[in-house]
């Protein structure tokens, strides 16, 4: 095998090198190269991943520089890296019924369940509260505002509405604050904008709404049907009526997911294999990505700009959002063999992303190694519907077997590197 | 002279006529019926007659003038017979007279006869007056003008050598010498009497008929004679010999005195100035170059031509085909003077060479060995070897065939690849476990949100499609044949056949306000309803357990119910009770209004499945081999489709409405076109066993067929709006995943409404949803 020559550099100051190219066998792989470092820097580290081109290195060096397409005549430029570690199952949280929807920030975990509820759960995977009172399946909830001890939460649930929940951590009470009326089909997904003031609601009756998330006293007047019987509507009420501050209607489809990109834009995903980007300011349709799957879930990452897609194609696709023209794939991550219900970027890092799929399986993806998963994460029995990070290095993964995983990851060396 | 002699000779046969006539005339002692006969050839010859009649008058003048002269005397006989024409003649114009008097038809001839008869008359009065001086003259005259040869026409009628169409017109056909109309025979032979003529006149065949005169005349035998004896090239003269012995004028031998003596001019020895100036003038011209010398005509290619350049070329492509003949083998070892030893004959071979029949020997000849060419004999089968090779050439058709060469790929059917045809569903997704026993049929809610399955174990179960989630289950106590989902998306309704029994069901699920309009739809014709007399069926509301279920109407029907079809509007329901024996096997319940009523009055053979027809009032109903489609505000059969299978299991309508896919037990799939004919337009038989189920998409151009062989097959099927384009079938894709339980595999298959999805429910208690 030829030899190649290689230059080794690294953004983290902990393992610099000096900046000489070496003699390498073109057949080196990963464990080589970290063979060669080790004599560089006269002591064992064995957890470099090398990165060339932006890409990470899985093969042989000669065989990736041919996929590539890169000359082995010029001198190499090869990133090295900590390796990520792979995520270290932390607790199991048991449910009642399947886990639709899970979203966790700092300290508490919110999960919504099938068996109509919503719960709570500390980080350390105790139950703190079950938020009842959806009279069908909750399909999404989502964590509004923490204020001290105060916290604000929104369920979505299959009978048509949305909740605005008011929880005391400390009393440990909660109270439904707005029952948001509006949609005439089952509420898939909700979300808040960054200012927690307003949220976003998609449902299959194929319109957003956006709510507004300042719980307030008094109800919002809403014109009933004559011939509805009134007392069976005072059983329903539960907390005061909120109507819709907009309704974006354009899909054809169910929609399965939406995001807030910035406190101006909302981005949907729909059955009717379309993304599309939403201005909140005027209410209208700025951009469609156009899909060939049914889309089931998007993530955006403030880090990179992209908004990952996960579809019943089996792949996971990055888009532009800021693209006028039409539809763009930058990347298509491929190794799911089932449904991808859920996708999610990491918090933290730029081109970490997990995503979970109806064939049981949670997976840890890199942009920079497109080809195959960093991670599969073989913990659940049955279908996975949910995924979330926490910035504090928590991973969360609940699925039709009942159960929320938790997950820690190393939580982003380069950027606590850097 | 000699070449006028036939001609002459024909003169003179008429001549000896004229003579006859004139001897007539002078009537020597001839019989009436002679005279009859001549009064006849009279008239035939008419012309001559005149001429001859002419000829007299103009002797007569030139006699009067001439006979001064002649101071010929003729003997007293003479005049007597003289006297006795006269009288002759006169007798003859009394007959005539009373010819005419007798036969008024003929006028002209009478008016003929008597201008003859004038004539003569007048003949014989210039005659009387010569008679005393002249006599023997006369006579003599007479016979000079018999040898007369001038050709005159028959001046009877003066109107001359004219066509005589020409009188076609007028009563008359010309002037006599006096100017006097020659009139027509009144009475025209038409057709019909010229065919009576001819029948029945056995002179017929003589008779002709004188344009001139306008007469028929019939030939007497003699003149019958002699035109058979000119159409011979025979001389007219029967005494004519033609053969006489020549009479030589000069002799053949050369005699000692030329014939003349004249001696030999001097030019013809001495070399012609003139000639020899004319030369050499020529010559002069010849070498200036003034006169080109006749081009010589180049022999060196030989004078023949080619017999074919000019011929056509249609004739030579004929010949295009030519085959040559195949050529003889050249000459081997065998047919050597002096072969190797081995071509030579040992004594067995050559004695069963001789034994064998000769089309039987391998060799026609016997390989020989010669010291030396020049003992080579002439070879003895020359002739009789290239007989063979005649006979071979001959005898031995050669044809050059035609290959048809046909490439194997021509003869696959140009269809486009399967994935130019996406989306179509390729991959299970999502199964829907919870049933217990085999699900007999399933359905998708008009939104798409919700699927519905029946099944054996006694349960329907509706399920959440996106998660596989079963969100309610219904006991209704009895196995599930058929269930079917109301297309009408305002309302939620399922319509569930158990038994005996079609359940109406509402499985509470969806929109809040589309329950209660459900509810209020089930409830609100209780008023509405009207109690009929004893009908087929009984509508039983639900109470209790079951309407807490959801199931809100029972219908109660009289047999086991095998299908249930909703109509797109989702307000009526058809209900299949499949027997042999009776006509109540179909029944159409409306919803709102709670009827039911039996549509058909016949049993046209054990119906299978119904289907609605998406637009139109169109009813589907197949029974065993035949799809029949009813219209349904006409009350009468529209359509008859011939499945060309053995038994139908399922059907469906596409959304158009146009076309129809029925599975069958006999693991077909037929595609009819409804525009096209009543023949499927394909038959697919891609199944290895019985077809259960059948479906088109309602929007995407799919369609899919369930069988129990475990396998889910998905066809690609666009319909064209133009009538002349025939719908595009292409078998995209085999889904496999069910598993074969008792001999059972896919039971029933169906499309989501909006996307390309497919479901389907096994023998094996599952539902699978392929995207």
């Amino acid at each position: 095998m030829s030899q190649l020559q290689a230059r080794f550099f690294t953004e983290n100051k902990r393992y610099i090198v000096d900046d000489v190219p070496f003699s390498i066998p073109g057949g080196s792989e990963v464990q080589d190269l970290t063979n060669c470092l080790n004599k560089l820097f006269f002591f064992k580290i064995d957890f470099f991943d090398f990165l060339v081109r932006g890409q990470f290195l899985r093969t042989a060096l000669s065989t990736h520089m041919e996929t590539e397409g890169i000359s082995t005549e010029e001198v190499v430029e090869i990133e090295y890296v900590e390796r990520i570690t792979a995520p270290e199952p932390e607790e199991c949280m048991m449910h009642d019924d399947w886990i639709s929807a899970v979203h966790a920030d700092a300290e508490w975990i919110l999960t919504g369940s099938y068996d109509k509820t919503a719960r709570i759960w500390s980080v350390e995977g105790k139950p703190v509260m079950t938020v009842a009172g959806h009279t069908e399946v909750v399909k999404d909830v989502t964590w509004v505002k923490r204020d001290g001890l105060t916290s604000l939460l929104l369920t979505a649930s299959l009978d048509q509405t949305v909740l605005l929940w008011e929880w005391n951590s400390e009393r440990n009470k909660v109270k439904a604050r707005h029952c948001c009326r509006g949609h005439t089909g089952s509420v898939d997904t909700v979300s808040t904008d960054p200012t927690g003031t307003k949220f976003c609601s998609g449902s299959w009756d194929k319109m957003l709404k956006i709510w507004s998330a300042v719980p307030t006293d008094e109800a919002d007047e809403v014109e009933e049907p004559g011939d509805r019987p009134r007392k069976k509507q005072k059983t329903q009420q539960l907390g005061l009526t909120r109507t819709p501050l907009m309704t974006l209607s354009g899909h054809n489809e169910a929609v399965s997911s939406v995001l807030w990109c910035d406190s101006e834009e909302v981005c949907s995903a729909s059955w009717d294999h379309t993304i599309r980007v939403w201005d909140i300011e005027t209410g209208v349709m700025k951009t469609t990505l156009t899909g060939s799957k049914v889309f089931n879930c998007i993530s955006y990452s403030p880090l990179c700009r992209r908004l990952a897609s996960g579809s019943t194609d089996r792949h996971i696709r990055l888009w532009d959002p800021r693209t006028k023209d039409g539809s763009l794939v930058l990347l298509s991550l491929t190794s799911h063999t089932g449904w991808v219900t859920a996708v999610k970027w990491a918090p933290l890092h730029e081109h970490q992303l997990v995503s979970g799929s109806l064939d049981n399986l949670v997976k840890l993806w890199d942009t920079r190694s497109c080809k195959a998963p960093l991670y599969d994460v073989a913990a659940h029995e049955d279908k996975v519907f949910c995924v979330d990070w926490t910035e504090n290095g928590l991973m969360l993964s609940g699925g039709a077997d009942n159960k929320l995983y938790t997950y820690r990851y190393s939580a982003c060396q380069t950027d606590a590197g850097a | 002279m000699a070449a006028c002699s036939s001609n002459s000779n024909m003169r003179r046969e008429e001549q000896t006529e004229e003579k006859k006539k004139a001897r007539e005339k002078s009537a020597k002692k001839r019989s009436k019926e002679e005279g009859d006969e001549g009064d006849e050839g009279e008239e035939i010859f008419s012309f001559k007659d005149k001429a001859a009649v002419d000829e007299e008058e103009d002797d007569d003048l030139s006699d009067s003038e001439d006979s001064v002269y002649s101071g010929l005397e003729d003997s007293g006989s003479d005049s007597d017979d003289e006297d006795d024409d006269d009288k002759d003649d006169n007798e003859e114009e009394e007959e005539e007279e009373d010819g005419s008097g007798n036969e008024d038809e003929e006028e002209d001839l009478k008016t003929e006869t008597q201008q003859t008869g004038q004539t003569e008359q007048k003949k014989t009065t210039t005659m009387k007056k010569k008679k005393e001086g002249k006599e023997v003259t006369e006579e003599e005259k007479v016979n000079e003008y018999e040898h007369d040869s001038s050709d005159e026409e028959d001046i009877r009628n003066t109107v001359g050598n004219i066509p005589m169409e020409w009188y076609k017109d007028f009563p008359h056909i010309g002037y006599n010498l006096d100017g006097k109309k020659i009139y027509k025979p009144i009475r025209n032979k038409d057709e019909l009497d010229e065919f009576l003529d001819k029948m029945e006149n056995p002179e017929y065949w003589k008779t002709i008929h004188d344009k001139q005169t306008g007469r028929d005349i019939v030939l007497s035998d003699e003149q019958v004679d002699l035109v058979n004896r000119l159409q011979r090239g025979q001389f007219g003269d029967v005494n004519f010999n033609e053969y006489e012995p020549t009479v030589e004028f000069f002799t053949s031998d050369v005699m000692i005195h030329p014939v003349t003596n004249r001696p030999a001019d001097k030019r013809s020895f001495i070399p012609s100035l003139i000639e020899k100036e004319k030369v050499s003038k020529m010559v002069h011209a010849i070498k200036m170059g003034w006169i080109k010398p006749r081009r010589v005509e180049d022999d060196s290619k030989g004078r023949y031509y080619d017999l074919w350049t000019g011929e056509d070329s249609s004739l030579v492509a004929k010949h295009k085909m030519h085959l040559p003949a195949p050529k003889i083998p050249l000459p081997s070892h065998q047919e050597s003077y002096n072969p190797p030893p081995e071509y030579l004959f040992t004594d067995e071979e050559r004695a069963l060479w001789d034994q064998q029949d000769p089309s039987d020997r391998k060799l026609p000849f016997v390989p020989r060995k010669f010291s030396s060419l020049r003992q080579v004999p002439a070879f003895p089968r020359f002739i009789h070897e290239r007989f063979e090779r005649c006979l071979d050439l001959y005898l031995c058709p050669r044809q050059r065939k035609m290959r048809v060469n046909v490439n194997p790929e021509d003869l696959i059917p140009k269809l486009p690849k399967p994935k130019d045809l996406q989306p179509f569903p390729t991959t299970q997704s999502l199964v829907y476990r919870g049933h217990t026993g085999l699900i007999r049929s399933i359905s998708v809610s008009p939104s798409g949100q919700w699927l519905a399955s029946g099944s054996d174990d006694g349960s329907v179960r509706i399920w959440e499609v996106c998660s596989s989630r079963c969100m309610k289950t219904v006991q209704v106590g009895g196995a599930v044949k058929s269930i079917s989902w109301n297309p009408n998306p305002a309302v939620c309704l399922l319509a569930v056949a158990v038994e005996s029994v079609v359940l109406i069901l509402s499985p509470s699920l969806g929109d809040k306000q589309v329950i209660s309009a459900t509810e209020r739809l089930l409830s609100g014709q209780q008023e509405a309803e009207t109690t009929e007399g004893e009908g087929p069926v009984s509508w039983i509301e639900t109470e209790g357990e079951e309407l807490n279920q959801g199931i809100h109407l029972k219908i109660q029907h009289a047999k086991a119910v095998q299908q249930v079809a909703w109509h797109a509007k989702g307000d009526y329901l058809a209900s299949v009770m499949p027997d042999h024996s009776s006509h109540l096997q179909v029944l159409i319940h409306q919803l709102s209004r709670r009827r039911s009523q039996n549509p058909f009055r016949k049993n046209k053979g054990l119906v299978q499945c119904v289907s609605f027809h998406p637009i139109r009032p169109y009813f589907f109903v197949a029974t065993q081999r035949c799809i029949r489609i009813y219209n349904l505000v006409k009350q009468e059969m529209t359509k008859k489709l011939q499945a060309n299978s053995k038994w139908i299991s399922s059907m469906d309508v596409h959304s158009s409405g146009d076309h129809v896919i029925c599975g069958s037990y006999d693991c077909r799939l037929g595609w009819f076109d409804l525009d096209l004919s009543t023949k499927p337009y394909k038959m697919l038989r891609h199944h290895k066993k019985a077809v259960r189920g059948v479906a088109y998409h309602r929007s995407y151009p799919l369609f899919a067929s369930a069988s129990d062989d475990g396998s889910v097959i998905i066809c690609h099927g666009t319909v064209y709006n133009d009538l002349l384009q025939n719908p595009l079938i292409v078998p995209v894709k085999v889904l496999k995943g069910h598993e074969i339980t008792h001999d059972l595999g896919v039971l029933d298959v169906t499309f989501h409404p909006t996307q390309p999805w497919v479901f389907s429910s096994g023998a094996d208690a599952t539902v699978r949803l392929f995207t």
